[in-house]
């Protein structure tokens, strides 16, 4: 069973871009776009979290099937991981959760608006009500891209690399 | 449903698009991806530089969705897709490559690794993701911004009909390129744009710059190299949108690549023109299959250039390139020039100042008080013309004598002397202003002298 450390758990509930993927019994895959997430206390769990208005049939697939992938990337330099599991719980997000969607739509602003995505588009997102989908995590992968994409995740999770100067 | 010609912002590489696949024993993949390719109505095709689980997926179960992202509006569109086929040749597979090979040589990447294959996949639908955003500002009624569209294209429409006129008004060559990039900021709004002509030696030369300062004239790019290198190799218009989304994701590859201890030993070259450029455009100027030039444009605005521009402005390079091709070959002596060209006045007054001219034989290169100049057939056409004037005083010359004489290595047919004559014209401004060229009548200009001028020749610096 894999678990997650602290530098990634960070990485998890900055303002990435978070991407939730299921299939259905034919595996016929569909994804949505997640709305924030959180590692459960002990590091072998995540709670992630899907706007009611757009993950209908994720959800559906997520509970008829259990299987489920996440992905994570770092808009700034795509810096990106992958969680892969199996689905323990689905249900609806209490009230008390909607602070950590609302500080995830927060943080998603900050990232992206030095990279000219307005903020009035961020607060935009439709984040609530979500439901909260709990699994248990399986598997780590490297989605970076590049040579190790794909390649199972090894850790520790490291910061971003220094830019190269340009010559001019 | 929806078509995916309906929305082809999202293909346009400026957000990342998520790509999901699921193997056959049922495990669900995601991933993002740089860029989606529109392939036809009902086909798009993913590029792969890398093995990856996607690929190895879609082989042995083909189903996949991707989720897009409008740049302009930031809707939700989501594509179901099935696997269909890889091509690893042809004019799909050619496209994606050289798109890719652009962008890798501005990150120092060429030929560290290529594209292995564009698959190429069915979509199956294509649906708008309902309710991903909030509702918009309610005060912007949808119809009244279908209206702006229209309105737009009229005054492009407008817009390049004046161009053209202002290109078949053109006396000559000079006018003709200062007059289009004049007019593409003045009638469409575009403020940076460069025409390139080819020399001798297969490289592109920078004739007429707009937007870019005083510079730029000069510049040079070889032929197969970056965005305009690459347009003049292909003779196929390119662009690029989102410069910075597209550079900051090589540039993760390339520090992926340092990590791994693969790092391109290449330095990063910096863009053409704009260091902040956010797009890119660039056109062949044809005529038939000949290459006469590339117009190149540049903005710091990620979606300045879509599909719709690189449309209409193709119908402007076309007749750009017959403008050049008639200017080319236009040589008849005595016609009186427009007076924005032929200057305004021929006295050479004499100040105290001195330049030296520098000739660097073996390298056919001119350096002006240590200062480098200009190179190759209009540093053999200045240097003759500062001999003829210091050994008789002559200031008046013909384009007919530069043609005949065999020292300058002038080819014997398309020789583009004109351009020659206004790069030389050009550099001199910038860099030496008391000594100017002035045509005077068509085929024929004058040399205005107004310092003292002193020359030295020597084989190589």
């Amino acid at each position: 069973m894999a678990s997650i450390d602290p530098a990634l758990v960070e990485f998890l509930s900055s303002g990435v871009v978070l991407g939730c993927a299921s299939r259905d019994a034919r595996l016929v895959p569909r994804s949505v776009w997640a709305v924030g997430a959180r590692v459960e206390p002990g590091g072998e769990e995540v709670t992630v979290f899907l706007p009611v208005a757009t993950a209908g049939e994720v959800v559906a697939n997520l509970r008829d099937t259990r299987r489920i992938a996440l992905v994570a990337t770092a808009p700034e330099d795509h810096r990106s991981i992958q969680l892969k599991g199996q689905v323990l719980e689905v249900r609806p997000a209490t009230d008390d959760e909607r602070s950590l969607t609302d500080r995830y739509r927060a943080s998603l602003g900050r990232t992206l608006e030095p990279l000219g995505v307005p903020r009035f588009f961020v607060l935009r997102i439709q984040h609530w009500p979500a439901h909260a989908v709990r699994f248990r995590l399986e598997d780590l992968f490297v989605q970076t891209p590049g040579p190790a994409a794909g390649q199972p995740f090894q850790g520790p999770f490291r910061p971003p690399e220094p830019a190269e100067p340009v010559r001019r | 449903m929806i078509s995916p010609r309906d929305i082809p912002e999202c293909f346009e590489g400026i957000i990342p698009a998520m790509m999901t696949t699921c193997s056959l024993e049922g495990e669900p993949n995601i991933t993002e991806i740089s860029q989606v390719h529109l392939v036809d109505d009902t086909h798009v095709a993913l590029s792969h530089q890398f093995f990856n689980k996607t690929q190895r997926n879609v082989r042995e179960n083909p189903h996949a969705s991707v989720l897009l992202f409008s740049p302009r509006t930031y809707e939700q569109y989501r594509l179901q897709l099935r696997f269909d086929h890889p091509e690893s040749e042809g004019p799909l597979f050619d496209e994606m490559a050289a798109r890719l090979q652009v962008i890798a040589s501005h990150t120092g990447m060429v030929g560290v690794f290529k594209l292995r294959c564009a698959d190429v996949y069915e979509v199956l639908s294509a649906e708008h993701v309902e309710g991903s955003l909030l509702p918009a500002d309610p005060r912007v009624p949808r119809q009244e911004r279908t209206e702006g569209r229209l309105e737009a294209m009229a005054r492009e429409l407008r817009g390049l009909q004046a161009i053209s006129c202002r290109v078949n008004r053109a006396g000559c060559l000079e006018v003709l390129l200062e007059s289009v990039l004049q007019a593409l900021e003045e009638e469409l709004g575009f403020r940076h744009a460069m025409v390139l002509l080819p020399d001798e030696r297969g490289r592109l030369v920078t004739t007429a710059s707009h937007g870019y300062g005083s510079g730029g004239v000069g510049a040079e790019v070889p032929m197969g190299e970056g965005l305009i290198g690459t347009v003049a190799a292909r003779r196929r218009p390119m662009r690029v949108a989102g410069v910075g989304a597209e550079l900051r994701y090589w540039r993760t590859i390339r520090a992926e690549l340092r990590q791994a201890g693969n790092a391109p030993s290449a330095p990063e070259i910096p863009l053409p023109g704009l260091p902040d450029a956010q797009a890119q455009l660039a056109l062949p100027l044809l005529v038939g299959d000949r290459l006469v030039g590339v117009l190149a444009l540049e903005s710091r605005e990620p979606m300045a250039f879509d599909a719709w521009t690189e449309t209409f402005l193709n119908i402007l390079a076309n007749q750009i390139a017959l403008g050049i091709d008639r200017a080319a070959s236009a040589d008849d002596e005595g016609e009186q020039l427009p007076a924005a060209v032929a200057g305004e006045g021929t006295a050479a007054i004499a100040v105290p100042r001195t330049r030296v001219f520098q000739l660097f034989r073996n390298d056919d290169c001119i350096f002006v008080d240590s200062e480098y100049l200009i190179r190759n057939i209009p540093a053999k056409i200045l240097w003759k013309l500062l001999r003829a004037h210091s050994e008789s005083g002559r200031t008046e010359f013909s384009n007919r004598e530069l043609r005949l004489d065999e020292s300058l290595g002038l080819p014997e047919v398309r020789d583009n002397l004109e351009s020659r004559l206004i790069l030389l014209r050009k550099r001199l401004e910038e860099k030496c202003p008391e000594v100017q060229i002035r045509p005077v009548r068509r085929g024929r200009f004058e040399l205005q002298i107004r310092c003292g001028v002193q020359l030295r020749e020597s084989d190589s610096a």
